[in-house]
């Protein structure tokens, strides 16, 4: 689901318009902290301070294509670290209050809202290190060698950790919403 | 890929931020960027003010060309001192020895003038004592 860069406009994108960049990529940004913490003003709070890192190393990102690498890479180890410095509680699918359930954009909604804000509310019930590579596997749709460059990890490992996350998730749905909707 | 994970996929689709969003990152880098230019200009003064305004290597060079000058300098005016204090010491040894041959001069003629006085007195008073000149011819 990553947005496309156009080939050739590395220099143009890097050297000139940070407000073209933060146009450009502040949906992805946002949305990984968003589906990671279920919080949207803390997760504009952690978007923002990945954009102004973003403006003090503009300088050195050499292409967009490393820009985009950069910034789901910053955005993922601040999740993590927000995640680890505010001590959130990983909470069970029954204590996620109402209000925790995202909103979905104009123009963004879902063929099934309840079945896709159940199953935010159960990606954000997740352990954090799982929580994110769902994100990272379905939003952004990155392969698990992508995701393991991104996060420094073993393949394999992410491999093994996503499926471990999908059975969770599944038997959560199973238990949540009845076999019909999970079923294959 | 699994119809659950079409869902999952379609559950996590990107959102867009709230409203204003770049405006007010915009707004925070303009923020950052004005403080780090303030903060560049009190950097610039401060360096200004605590280096030296000239290189080290050279504020060396020119103390010592001014050490230099000032000993030629004060050697010249030692020895142009030193010559005006054997001139004044010359004329003055000069002025002495004029002195004392003219203390010797007037002296002499003082004490010829004694003479020549004596002299003067002793005719006188034969002129004015018959009896001695009397006894003169006699």
């Amino acid at each position: 689901m990553a947005e496309p860069v156009p080939a050739g406009a590395a220099a143009d994108v890097v050297v000139g318009d940070f407000a073209e960049i933060v146009r450009r990529h502040q949906s992805m940004v946002f949305s990984i902290a968003l589906h990671f913490l279920a919080d949207p003003p803390a997760a504009e709070e952690l978007a923002q301070d990945v954009f102004m890192q973003l403006h003090a190393k503009l300088s050195t990102l050499k292409s967009p294509e490393h820009m985009v690498f950069w910034l789901r890479k910053v955005t993922s180890h601040r999740c993590i670290d927000r995640m680890r410095r505010h001590r959130i509680p990983q909470v069970s699918l029954e204590d996620l209050p109402e209000s925790s359930v995202l909103e979905f954009s104009p123009g963004v909604q879902p063929a099934d809202p309840f079945l896709a804000r159940r199953l935010q509310q159960l990606v954000a019930s997740l352990p954090g290190k799982a929580r994110l590579l769902v994100i990272l596997r379905y939003q952004e749709d990155l392969s698990a060698e992508d995701i393991a460059e991104l996060l420094d990890m073993p393949a394999a490992t992410v491999k093994s950790h996503l499926q471990r996350a999908l059975a969770m998730l599944h038997d959560k749905v199973v238990r949540s919403m009845g076999e019909v909707r999970s079923e294959k | 890929m699994t119809r659950f994970e079409d869902e999952l996929k379609n559950a996590l689709r990107r959102q867009q931020p709230p409203q204003g969003f770049a405006d007010r990152v915009l707004a925070r880098a303009a923020e950052i960027g004005s403080r780090q230019v303030n903060r560049a200009w009190r950097d610039l003064w401060l360096k200004i003010f605590d280096q030296p305004l000239v290189p080290a290597n050279l504020l060396r060079w020119a103390t010592v060309t001014v050490v230099a000058l000032a000993l030629v300098v004060g050697g010249v005016h030692y020895r142009s001192v030193e010559r005006e204090r054997a001139q004044g010491e010359a004329a003055k040894q000069r002025l002495l020895l004029a002195l004392r041959i003219a203390g010797s001069k007037l002296q002499l003629a003082k004490t010829r003038v004694d003479q020549i006085n004596s002299g003067q007195v002793n005719s006188n008073k034969l002129h004015s004592d018959p009896t001695a000149n009397q006894q003169k011819r006699e």
